[in-house]
């Protein structure tokens, strides 16, 4: 614990407290996660193993350098996209998912990459205290379009849209389904859940796949590269299907003016859930080609 | 990228070298000979499987357990942590990372009593189980960072069941090879191989022993026959052993030439044991 100075609280959940830190000796930032050790529970909580397990197995993956602010800020592990992944991992090894696995909802965590970025860097162990310590990373996506001022940086949307294809591409691979995917800071009320939602799901569709995250992608996606701006928000559900027809209706460059300059929000923006692109196949488009090779490791 | 053993911690950090595992047991092998050494953990093991059974944990929490134990001694010498504390420190970790559920201190020290004063009398004569749970917590603690955080791990019974039904002998095969894994925990196979080929291994024993022919079958999975085979052997060497080796008249003599931590504690002074010895680097 001497290792660290710690410089701010971020966040106090259920099993205990985030701090925000900086290295003495080498000045890095990192997040700090202390979890209280009661000596009457269970030694290191089974909520702390779990986030161990699977911040270890996906750090090991190279996928994410991470792209989940759950756990730090949101302690309700038990239902967040890291429980759903943990479940996952251990499903490959022949354990069966939890019964009420489908029905956790997801929609407390924001897979977001605007994030603080987790990394497990190190457990330290101390009396009744076990400290996680994080990579932390403070890239606030609506503080830098506040300062660019509506023009972002096209190399910005690359890195950030790939990195959230490749976080797809990973829960997607672990039959894992986001389902309820959007810029966090975007997160003012309840209709804007409908801003990221496809066309089939408005119309009622009661079979999701991986598709339905690739269609939030689409617009967030098209957000960023607008600096921010919304691309289908509507007002209540036949708004949204209005907007979106009005936009795709028919897919060219006169009804879309945008689509020449950020190359296939179609592949994404899809109507039919079946023709849309899945992350993994996203990936290697032209648009990222220019990213360095060690980003896409 | 699928979550899978190829991505995994237990592929990427924790399949070991023989020649490195040798290297570490160096320092143990000065109190007493390889054999010794050998004998020292199938003994533990066994504690770890007749303790888990007691708590009628399954069977992929025992796996898990003896595998925490077993990278623990890899990279630990025996003068670092009382294997006796190391044991059941395991099938406590185990039991919480494969989602059994807590099991209460006073049940866990109380089984811990129970397996010693029953089934391993004949090794600590009149003697009880000698830990608190105190001291448990903490082992788990050392356990935990000794395995750099890596606690998923990956066992061969999954793959063994795959490959006997493409292979439709299940009423033939299974049950012996299964056997033949639970045996093969007791070697070092486990940190060296990853489970698949450990599953062959098994398989293609329990074909020689139940005399069916499966070399087609070997052929087409285009394996490496060399692991198999390597992997075999390490488990005959086992049963070899076995056959003339008496652990309950043997084992007090092993134990009491076995490089011991500093301090172990005795019945008769449980609470003064000092921490662990943390792991040397």
């Amino acid at each position: 614990m001497q290792k660290y100075e710690k410089l701010e609280k971020i966040g106090e959940g259920t099993y205990g407290t985030v701090f925000k830190a900086k290295h003495k000796e080498t000045h890095e930032i990192v997040a700090l996660k202390r979890v209280r050790l009661d000596e009457d529970e269970e030694g290191i909580p089974s909520s702390a193993l779990r986030e161990i397990c699977i911040l270890k197995e996906l750090k090991h993956k190279n996928i994410v350098r991470y792209l989940i602010n759950e756990g730090i800020e949101d302690n309700k592990f038990g239902n967040g996209l890291l429980a759903k992944l943990y479940f996952s991992v251990r499903e490959a090894r022949g354990i069966p998912r939890p019964p009420d696995f489908d029905n956790r909802p997801v929609h407390r965590v924001h897979l977001t990459f605007l994030l603080h970025l987790l990394r497990l860097h190190d457990v330290m162990h101390s009396e009744r205290r076990l400290t996680l310590v994080f990579e932390y990373c403070d890239q606030d996506l609506k503080k830098y379009f506040d300062s660019c001022q509506g023009e972002v940086d096209t190399a910005v949307v690359k890195s950030f849209m790939f990195q959230l294809l490749r976080g797809l591409a990973f829960c997607h691979s672990c039959n894992v389904l986001h389902r309820d995917l959007k810029p966090q800071n975007l997160l003012i009320n309840k209709v804007v859940t409908l801003w990221y939602r496809p066309p089939d799901v408005l119309m009622g569709a009661k079979l999701y796949s991986t598709s339905i995250d690739m269609w939030s992608a689409g617009c967030i996606f098209a957000e960023i590269a607008n600096g921010g701006r919304p691309l289908f928000p509507g007002g209540d559900v036949d708004d949204q299907l209005r907007r979106i027809f009005k936009v795709l209706g028919p897919p060219n460059e006169e009804t879309w003016p945008n689509a020449s300059k950020l190359p296939d929000y179609k592949k994404l923006l899809v109507l039919n859930p079946a023709q849309r692109i899945s992350a993994e196949d996203a990936m290697p488009h032209h648009f990222f080609s220019d990213l360095s090779p060690s980003f896409r490791a | 990228m699928a979550a899978n053993f190829w991505l995994s911690s237990h592929c990427n950090q924790w399949l070991l070298d023989r020649e490195e595992i040798e290297l570490e047991r160096q320092r143990d092998y000065q109190y007493f000979k390889e054999e010794d050494y050998k004998k020292f953990h199938i003994f533990f093991i066994n504690f770890i499987q007749a303790l888990g059974e007691h708590m009628k944990a399954r069977q992929q929490v025992i796996a898990t357990a003896t595998l925490y134990y077993k990278r623990f001694y890899a990279r630990n010498s025996l003068k670092s942590i009382d294997s006796l504390l190391m044991a059941p420190t395991c099938v406590y970790l185990a039991h919480k990372t494969e989602e059994c559920g807590v099991i209460s201190q006073s049940r866990f020290i109380t089984a811990c009593g129970a397996v010693v004063k029953n089934k391993f009398n004949f090794a600590f004569p009149g003697d009880q189980f000698p830990y608190r749970m105190t001291q448990v917590l903490e082992c788990e603690f050392f356990l935990l960072e000794m395995m750099d955080c890596c606690l998923i791990v990956y066992h061969p019974y999954r793959p063994l069941t795959q490959y006997v039904a493409d292979l439709g002998m299940e009423d033939a095969i299974l049950p012996i090879a299964w056997r033949i894994l639970n045996d093969s925990l007791r070697t070092d196979v486990s940190l060296i191989y990853p489970p698949y080929q450990i599953a062959l291994a098994a398989i293609y024993m329990a074909c020689v022993i139940q005399q069916k022919d499966c070399k087609q079958w070997f052929a087409e999975l285009s394996v490496d026959m060399d692991k198999i085979l390597e992997i075999t052997q390490e488990i005959l060497q086992l049963y070899e052993l076995w056959k003339s080796y008496d652990e309950r008249t043997e084992i007090s003599a092993i134990l009491s030439r076995s490089p011991k931590p500093k301090v172990r504690p005795t019945s008769a002074t449980p609470g003064q044991t000092p921490s662990p010895v943390p792991p040397e680097s």
